[in-house]
């Protein structure tokens, strides 16, 4: 219940920030529409030549292309500016400040910095969805919602983790500034269904950086050919990805010394 | 600000950058790992080449293309817009402008002394990828490889001063970086980072030929991989520098505005 | 050296309310005022001087040194230091001064000092004899060492601090802005600034302008200060006579052989401290003798020493009555 008020207080700040700069607010919506519209170009010039690409079509490809948009709604909204705030912490030497405080540090830096116009994201991956399904011919069965929206989860835990992950880098390298930008370009490689990739990157992009869980496996189950089996799968990665988060973010703390001290 | 004063300085300027480039290899290595999105597109280009040839470009051409984008990228990456972000934001600037060497300057000199340690970490890919392409997949003709080198540095240059004139919003918004991202957005879909821009349907090459990022990336692959004929690479480098040239203009006339907006309300 | 005459300074600022509406509502609809940093300053400060700017945060202490630096242009005015308009920043103008602020840093941060040394060598250009020459003066006058070797973000605050002055005077500057040197240093740190900053004024007889929060920075190293309230120039003249303006009075420190009553005290003037080893009196300046001979002829003072008001307790009682006259104003 603590917890609850201190990201209610926290979100609220971060909305207050987010009025400030109305010019943001503008960018924002400009840079999302355009991230989409060239997201789309080379998928289009892949389809332009095939009708299948790895046994995708265009419509189920635009499905994995939706489920990217909501995340990276979610990891610019979220999950990158939190983590941009930790850096500067950790080069300032200020994260003291974060650590003596009487709750845990770890939901304390996460739920540090909200954008809320990345909700912007949202309302375009719906718009996606349904261009897909419109060129599929049909529409979601309600079970397969039910099953995306659990594949949801598991796909933004499997994000957040990886950010985690990404965050305690810094406490070993000297000065990242571009640790969100290194995050973004890998998180890119998501906008595209796992199968499309061969070999050592299918294996990376499935076991070590599992971009197959944040966008293809959701993809699957919104079109219903998720196995079940898979699902389970996916659940248990995820909590293991969100426990071996949390154990090295410990570890990084335990080992932190705050700069210049 | 003389440039007497500045050409000398400049020597230490590149010294002392390089120097701190070292200080950040780790980070260097990041930019790299980053910056792997040409490797992505690799996989993913050649799934979709594997039955037939998407235009002139088969598997191996699209192995050969992404390799040498992989290899611009780095060579002409900067990051100025960065500091310079950093440094309107934090006030920084003021002790930039105190010292007689134009601070513009000071930015180009750090982004060109990182170049060395550039190369030295994008060397072993660099040949892994030549290893990977053979011979056969980058052009054989000297003249070529001279043009290449010269593209090279135009293509270095425009992204410097574009990146400059991005940082220079920093001096009007909240957060620049947001603007970076626009140009992001533009920069990887028309420079030929994600294909090969050959391959774009009719309409937007029109858009391409009309913007400046295709000489950012595009133009020295095409020359390295051999797409193009000494003929066309010569019109091509012309227009290239005349970017260079229009990206120079802006980047003064931004840098001369915002300054006047620092000077009013300071750092 | 430095002339400054009908100084202004305005701001334009977007009114920030507080609470959710009215920031939403500020999204669509934005209010400017106006503010003035600076509101009509003249002074002159001559070759070698060292002049203390004092006044409450926000007086415009910071943007006056920001202007005379040449990094903000004046709304209007007309400032002249060492012969020329410091916002045309000329490389001339430029190798003749240096900025030091306290909070911020030049010194490159993962590499060693020496390296920052070096690049301002070559950015101001100094001649290679002249800069070994000054580094190892100052390197024996901070006792810098070894410090120069290591990379700056492993030195403690004060070595940076030291760091910071050497890369600062590299190329000698005949002006010298100073923005709270001191802050954030321990005592001993402190002195060795202010020392350091002391015997530069008397060697190379540059100009010194310091601001600071710091009362002993200000009566080490200023004879005279210009007081900002305001925007405004409150006071421009010695320390000491700006300490008997604010505070006439006296301080009369006694240490008596026995103990004494406060209520004994108390007939001779306002007891600002009672306890077991001292006492101390404030009385008027025209009321001194007559206390210390009653002292001496009806207490048993052991010892007895006359003194001036603390400067920190000078500075703000000034700058409360500034606020008091502000509140009012508001009020009215």
């Amino acid at each position: 219940m603590r917890y609850l008020n201190l990201l209610g207080s926290q979100l609220r700040a971060s909305l207050l920030l987010a009025m400030q700069y109305r010019a943001d607010f503008l960018l924002d919506g400009l840079v999302e529409v355009l991230w989409m519209a060239t997201a789309i170009v080379p998928l289009f010039v892949v389809f332009q030549a095939r009708p299948t690409v790895a046994g995708w079509r265009f419509g189920e490809a635009l499905i994995v292309m939706g489920w990217f948009t909501f995340l990276q709604g979610v990891l610019e909204g979220a999950i990158n500016p939190s983590l941009a705030s930790v850096v500067e912490h950790i080069r300032k030497g200020t994260l003291d400040f974060v650590l003596i405080k009487p709750a845990d540090a770890q939901f304390l830096v996460s739920t540090a910095r909200f954008l809320p116009w990345r909700a912007i994201n949202v309302g375009t991956a719906m718009v996606i969805f349904a261009w897909g399904f419109r060129l599929l011919g049909r529409a979601p069965a309600r079970r397969d919602v039910a099953v995306a929206a659990v594949t949801t989860v598991v796909a933004v835990v499997v994000l957040y983790s990886l950010w985690i992950l990404t965050v305690s880098a810094a406490f070993y390298v000297v000065r990242i500034d571009n640790l969100s930008f290194f995050f973004n370009a890998i998180f890119d490689a998501a906008r595209w269904p796992i199968s499309v990739f061969r070999g050592a990157v299918r294996f990376v992009f499935t076991f070590v950086v599992p971009l197959a869980l944040m966008t293809t496996y959701p993809a699957q189950a919104l079109l219903g050919t998720l196995p079940a089996t898979t699902l389970l799968a996916a659940i248990a990665g995820a909590a293991l990805a969100f426990t071996v988060a949390r154990v090295v973010w410990n570890a990084s703390i335990a080992r932190y010394t705050s700069a210049g001290g | 600000m003389s440039l007497r004063n500045t050409a000398r300085a400049f020597p230490t300027l590149l010294r002392v950058g390089f120097a701190e480039a070292v200080a950040y290899r780790a980070e260097m290595l990041v930019w790299v790992l980053a910056t792997t999105m040409p490797l992505v597109m690799l996989a993913l280009w050649s799934t979709v080449a594997r039955d037939a040839p998407v235009g002139r470009y088969g598997q191996p051409q699209f192995v050969a293309y992404f390799l040498s984008t992989f290899i611009v990228r780095q060579l002409t990456g900067s990051w100025a817009f960065w500091e310079m972000n950093q440094d309107v934001k934090s006030g920084a600037l003021g002790m930039r402008l105190l010292r007689p060497v134009h601070p513009l300057l000071a930015y180009a000199a750090e982004s060109l002394a990182a170049m060395p340690m550039r190369v030295v970490v994008s060397l072993p890919l660099a040949a892994v990828a030549l290893g990977v392409i053979g011979a056969g997949g980058v052009t054989h003709d000297p003249v070529l490889w001279v043009l290449w080198a010269v593209s090279l540095a135009g293509a270095w240059l425009l992204t410097l001063f574009i990146g400059l004139a991005v940082g220079c919003a920093a001096f009007f918004f909240e957060s620049s970086l947001k603007v970076m991202d626009l140009w992001l957005v533009f920069f990887f879909v028309f420079s030929g980072y994600l294909l090969p821009v050959e391959i774009l349907p009719g309409g937007l090459r029109a858009v391409v030929d009309a913007l400046p990022f295709r000489f950012q990336i595009g133009l020295p692959v095409e020359l390295m991989t051999g797409a193009l004929g000494r003929g066309e690479a010569l019109g091509m480098l012309a227009r290239q520098w005349a970017w260079v040239a229009v990206s120079l203009g802006s980047t003064a006339l931004m840098w001369r505005r915002g300054l006047r907006r620092f000077e009013a309300y300071g750092g | 050296m430095i002339r400054v005459r009908g100084l202004h300074k305005h701001y334009k600022v977007h009114e920030r309310p507080p609470g959710l509406a009215a920031a939403l509502r500020s999204v669509f609809r934005r209010r400017y005022k106006t503010i003035a940093a600076v509101d009509g300053i003249d002074f002159d400060i001559a070759d070698g001087e060292r002049v203390g700017f004092l006044g409450p945060n926000g007086a415009g202490k910071t943007t006056t040194l920001k202007v005379l630096a040449g990094l903000l242009h004046p709304t209007s005015g007309e400032v002249s230091v060492d012969g020329h308009e410091p916002r045309r920043r000329q490389d001339a103008f430029l190798k003749r001064i240096m900025l030091v602020l306290g909070q911020k840093q030049q010194l490159l941060w993962d590499l060693p000092p020496s390296e920052t040394f070096e690049l301002n060598r070559a950015v101001y250009d100094v001649p290679r004899v002249q800069y070994k020459e000054t580094l190892d003066e100052l390197t024996q006058l901070l006792q810098l060492g070894e410090l120069v070797g290591k990379p700056t973000r492993t030195l403690s605050l004060g070595e940076r601090m030291k760091c910071e002055l050497a890369a600062a005077l590299i190329h000698r500057p005949k002006v010298l802005f100073l923005d709270e040197p001191t802050i954030g240093l321990d005592v001993s740190m402190q002195a060795t600034v202010r020392d350091f900053v002391a015997r530069y004024n008397e060697r190379s007889g540059a100009t010194l302008i310091l601001t600071s929060h710091n009362m002993d920075d200000v009566a080490r190293l200023c004879p005279r200060v210009i007081v900002i309230d305001r925007g405004k120039l409150v006071y421009d003249g010695t320390l000491a006579e700006l300490v008997t303006r604010i505070r006439p009075d006296k301080r009369v420190v006694l240490r008596f052989s026995r103990s004494v009553d406060a209520a004994d005290l108390a007939a001779l003037g306002k007891v600002v401290r009672h306890d077991a080893g001292e006492s101390v009196l404030q009385v008027s300046k025209e009321a001194v003798n007559a206390v210390v001979s009653r002292a001496l002829a009806h207490l048993p003072v052991s010892d007895l020493t006359v003194e001036n008001p603390p400067l920190e307790e000078v500075m703000s009682e000034l700058f409360a009555r500034s606020q008091a006259r502000r509140v009012a104003e508001a009020a009215s």
